[in-house]
């Protein structure tokens, strides 16, 4: 336990280092996105893994955070640091319009809503062509700048990533780590009894919903600049199906859960590239080994971080 | 053509396309019923059950009628097999694992259009069902004879399997299962068995409703459970999840207004309409048309 | 930590698979969708492109250097389009890019080919965005395909004038591809003193059932159907129309132009007419050259993707001879070279567009042959 901080210390010169150790720009591009589906898979994992709402548009919040930074890049040519944190405060803002209505949902209708809503997400974008240029998409989106620095190098976009991945941990482990953290606790075990307590159990959910959007929105922006293109496709619905897999398959509720389910899920099926069509075979037998084995995920019954957000042993939701 | 005459043509075409969500919808309302998920795999069985039948009639030992059956029986094992493997073991962990079977239910989706993708390729093939389709006219309209066939089969499928769930003793063991697994089981009936021969069911009749489907576009692809899949989920929420009579009509709803939607607002839109009415409904009456299983819905 | 390991390992052993590539090997990659709907027309770029690098290196080469194809799978998708921008610029190795097919796809790639120098010359892509991205300074982007501006006229003048359908009904692919076709037609139909009585969309590759549209569409009488899309969509249209008693003429584009079409279509497809560039069996010899080679290797048909993109290894055989085995010498080659190939004679102008003519096709019995009338 002393040592805890050399761990962290080590831990941080390692993830300073990695740009100057890998050289090949197709690794580095790898760990670049990976980041990205670390960030999606974390801010998930606060609307589901911490008050059991079952999100399966997830995807559909970075896409409109992705296209309000492409928009206001390319249209107003605004600074990207001024579409970045917008395109996180779009996203949560079209978070409410389906939070709010479908806040008496529980468990599974939820997670139609949010997968009908999506969808209808994209087929806006797909079908408002006058602002999105609809199938065509939004190619030149420009690299952000910082004074005369272009972030153009892979290293420059993984100090990014890197950042904006470490603020969103952040951000949650403060979350969970604090008294709204325990309330959620509660509203997941067991909503009616945290409403008998005096819980606004909605208004609760509604800030995690909010939250988790906004970090989706903001990987969304992310990914515009990167990549330089986004069109409807570029966030599908089986993306969404696979963040929500994500923190299952690492360990919902832990912090670590889902940067691993993320790790796994996107880096598995990149690494064995060559088998071409194999390697989606693959991802479909992990996940349902891993859940036939171990319904936990693989941190499932491993302490978090912290010690304080535990599963119970047995498994049991209240609904 | 008078547009009362359109507007009568194309509630046929509704009619048709409503009939295949149906029946691909029972086995998604009936899953639900009984395990309480949604068996995100089921549009893909759909989509194997077509491909067995395209092999069986390219072997040409069969016509349509034999390579239908013969694609059925497949596929209503292979919808057990995939029971057995992906979320039998997961119900052994006890209640409130529903989301874990959600996750197995998109890997085994993933494994089996990738399986699909590797043995016959990601391109369209022709059915060839050898259906020599005749046109029939009438009052101005055109209907041909696989329209009128999917119709039919539609409408006997479900009458076939309303009387089996409510005469029979093996479907009020379904019944009974799905009001109360655990009271079920007290009175000993056998829980697994029930909930293989749902699956079972619902398989066979995705594998009807993909031949059907394939014989009418004389289109079988492996993407092409996602799609019809949506709309059949749909279908099964907008009946009430766990209705069955309710999954027919809503099925049937959902290919007419798209099909009218598609015709009369936006052909581009043609599948938001399925999700607006997925949307509306689970906003405004989120126990379906004909009330979902006691307990769901609302908070 | 050791799932990471086990990534890398396996992604090394991935890497050693890819086989070495010997110092004077010339690099060239293609891109297009091996898999995924266009499947058919996109191994036919990448043969087409493996065809000319064969020929080209059984007379010695390039300045005695054998040309090495790697070929991508863009899967049609964007993303995956942008993915393997970024793997193909950042190895070194490769010189110029024959990609891609969907128009998407091609502007997907785009900006990154040409932060990386890499020429994009693609050998299907059609929109007339690209034609825009292709005049921009630097842009490394060039075509050996006639856009859809070209083509849309063209066929929008067949169907209007020389057959005289005033009234045309047209039917297009919500994507880039289908949108240039779509508006050209718009344009130019009413120019040709023609109508456009419906225009309807779908989607590739996801709408299977046309009844509704084709309900509709016949209810307006149209004199013709255009269809501004692909094979695909174009078989299921003509086979569902037959099923409801209905055989409507049908134009295309070269999207239509494939194989595929006929072995998808069966006999609902006799009759559809289409512009393209290229036939196979047809009198002039080069083109018949081809076609004996083409068909002595795959075993199949050539078709006009795998022509365009044998073109388009010859145009980057040329460049390299005159400007080098480098990005920048062959982009600063692209638009002067004049290089006779199997669709005309590939010569670029300032937006990186070709222009070649088009013929007038159709199908009869079963075979694709220059149309009658």
């Amino acid at each position: 336990m002393r040592l805890r901080w050399l761990y962290w210390l080590i831990g941080g010169i390692i993830l300073f280092l990695i740009p100057h150790v890998i050289s090949d720009e197709y690794w580095m591009h790898m760990i670049i996105t990976t980041g990205m589906w670390m960030m999606l898979a974390v801010s998930m994992d606060l609307i589901y893994g911490c008050t059991g709402q079952l999100n399966l548009g997830h995807a559909a919040f970075a896409a409109v955070g992705a296209y309000i930074t492409a928009l206001l890049m390319l249209r107003l040519e605004w600074s990207y640091w001024l579409a970045l944190p917008l395109s996180g405060l779009g996203a949560a803002a079209v978070s409410l319009l389906v939070g709010v209505p479908t806040m008496r949902l529980k468990g599974l209708y939820l997670g139609l809503a949010t997968l009908g809503f999506s969808e209808i997400v994209r087929l806006t974008l797909l079908m408002w062509a006058s602002v999105t240029r609809g199938p065509m998409g939004l190619p030149g989106i420009p690299l952000p700048t910082f004074g005369s620095f272009t972030f153009e190098s892979k290293t420059s976009f993984y100090y990014m990533i890197l950042a904006l991945l470490l603020f969103t941990v952040f951000c949650v482990y403060r979350i969970i780590h604090s008294r709204v953290g325990i309330a959620l606790m509660a509203i997941r075990d067991d909503e009616i009894a945290a409403r008998a307590m005096g819980i606004d159990s909605s208004r609760y959910k509604i800030l995690v919903f909010v939250v988790g959007t906004f970090f989706a929105g903001i990987a969304g922006s992310f990914y515009a600049v990167y990549v330089s293109f986004i069109s409807p496709d570029s966030f599908k619905m089986l993306d969404s199906f696979m963040i929500f897999a994500m923190p299952i398959l690492g360990g919902i509720g832990t912090l670590v859960g889902p940067l691993i389910g993320a790790l796994i899920l996107y880096v598995l099926p990149e690494a064995t590239r060559v088998f071409a069509q194999y390697r989606m075979l693959w991802v479909g037998i992990l996940l349902v080994v891993t859940m036939v084995t171990q319904p936990l995920g693989i941190l499932g019954g491993l302490e978090t971080l912290a010690g304080k957000f535990r599963r119970p042993k047995n498994g049991v939701k209240a609904e | 053509m008078q547009p009362l005459q359109q507007l009568v043509q194309q509630i046929i075409n509704g009619l048709v396309i409503g009939s295949v969500y149906s029946l691909v919808a029972l086995g998604y309302t009936m899953v639900f019923g009984i395990l309480g998920f949604i068996n995100f795999a089921h549009g893909d069985v759909f989509m194997i059950g077509t491909f067995f039948g395209l092999v069986l009639l390219g072997t040409g030992h069969f016509n349509f009628t034999a390579a239908l059956i013969g694609a059925a029986l497949l596929t209503g094992i292979a919808g057990v097999a995939i029971e057995v493997v992906a979320y039998r073991p997961v119900r052994r962990f006890g209640k409130g694992f529903e989301d874990t079977m959600l996750v197995s239910a998109i890997g085994v989706s993933i494994f089996l259009e990738t399986l699909a993708q590797i043995i016959w390729g990601t391109e369209t093939h022709a059915l060839n069902s050898g259906i020599h389709s005749v046109d029939f006219q009438f009052w101005g309209l055109n209907v041909s004879s696989i329209q009128i066939l999917i119709l039919v089969t539609g409408v006997v499928l479900m009458v076939v399997l309303h009387l089996f769930v409510t005469r029979t003793v093996t479907g009020a063991a379904m019944r009974a299962t799905a009001q109360n697994m655990l009271a079920a089981r007290l009175m000993g009936i056998g829980v697994n068995r029930i909930i293989a021969i749902t699956f079972a069911i619902g398989s066979v009749m995705a594998a009807v409703g993909g031949m059907m489907v394939g014989a009418y576009f004389d289109a079988v692809y492996p993407l092409m459970g996602w799609t019809a899949g949506i709309k059949a989920f749909t279908a099964a929420v907008l009946g009430g999840v766990g209705s069955i009579p309710g999954a027919m009509v809503a099925g049937v709803l959902i290919g007419l207004v798209e099909t009218l939607g598609s015709a009369y607002i936006s052909s581009g839109f043609r599948d938001g309409f399925a999700f607006i009415i997925l949307i509306l409904t689970l906003l405004f009456m989120p126990s379906g048309l004909f009330k979902a299983r006691k307990g769901e819905g609302k908070v | 930590m050791r799932l990471h390991l086990t990534a890398i390992a396996l992604a090394m052993l991935g890497l050693l698979a890819a086989g070495p590539v010997r110092a004077q090997d010339i690099t060239i990659a293609t891109a297009s969708p091996l898999t995924g709907t266009c499947a058919q027309d996109g191994n036919a770029i990448k043969n087409g492109a493996v065809l000319a690098a064969e020929i080209i290196n059984s007379k010695g080469g390039i300045n005695g250097r054998k040309i090495k194809v790697i070929s991508e799978d863009d899967r049609s998708d964007p993303k995956e389009a942008a993915t393997l921008a970024n793997k193909l610029t950042n190895d070194k190795d490769v010189i110029a890019v024959i990609g891609h097919y969907n128009s998407s796809c091609t502007l997907a790639g785009h900006p990154i080919y040409a932060r990386g120098h890499l020429l994009e010359l693609s050998p299907a892509s059609t929109s007339p965005a690209i034609s825009v991205e292709g005049a921009k300074p630097n842009s490394f982007l060039a075509r050996t395909i006639i856009t859809d501006a070209d083509q849309g006229d063209f066929v929008a003048k067949w169907m209007v004038k020389d057959r005289g359908f005033k009234k045309v009904a047209v039917l297009w692919e919500n994507d880039d591809y289908g949108l240039g076709l779509k508006e050209v037609m718009e344009k130019r139909v009413p120019a040709y003193g023609g109508q456009c009585v419906a225009v309807e969309s779908y989607y590739m590759g996801e709408t299977k059932d046309f009844r509704p549209i084709l309900t509709k569409v016949r209810g307006l009488n149209p004199d013709c159907i255009f269809i501004g899309g692909l094979y695909n969509e174009a078989a299921l249209v003509a086979k569902q129309a037959l099923d409801m008693g209905w055989k409507p003429l049908i134009f295309g584009t070269d999207g239509i132009f494939s194989p595929a079409l006929v072995k998808l279509g069966g006999p609902a497809v006799e009759g559809m007419m289409f512009s393209g560039i290229f036939l196979s069996d047809a009198p002039i010899p080069i083109v018949q050259e081809y076609s004996k080679a083409y068909q002595a290797k795959f075993n199949i048909e050539p078709s006009e993707f795998d022509a365009y993109s044998y073109d388009a290894m010859l145009v980057i055989a040329e460049c390299i001879k005159k400007g080098g085995a480098t990005r920048d010498g062959v982009w600063g080659q692209i638009h002067s070279v004049k290089v006779p190939g199997v669709t005309g004679l590939n010569v670029f102008n300032a937006s990186g567009d070709v222009v070649k003519d088009s013929i007038k096709m159709e199908v009869q019995n079963a075979k694709i042959v220059l149309a009658a009338k």
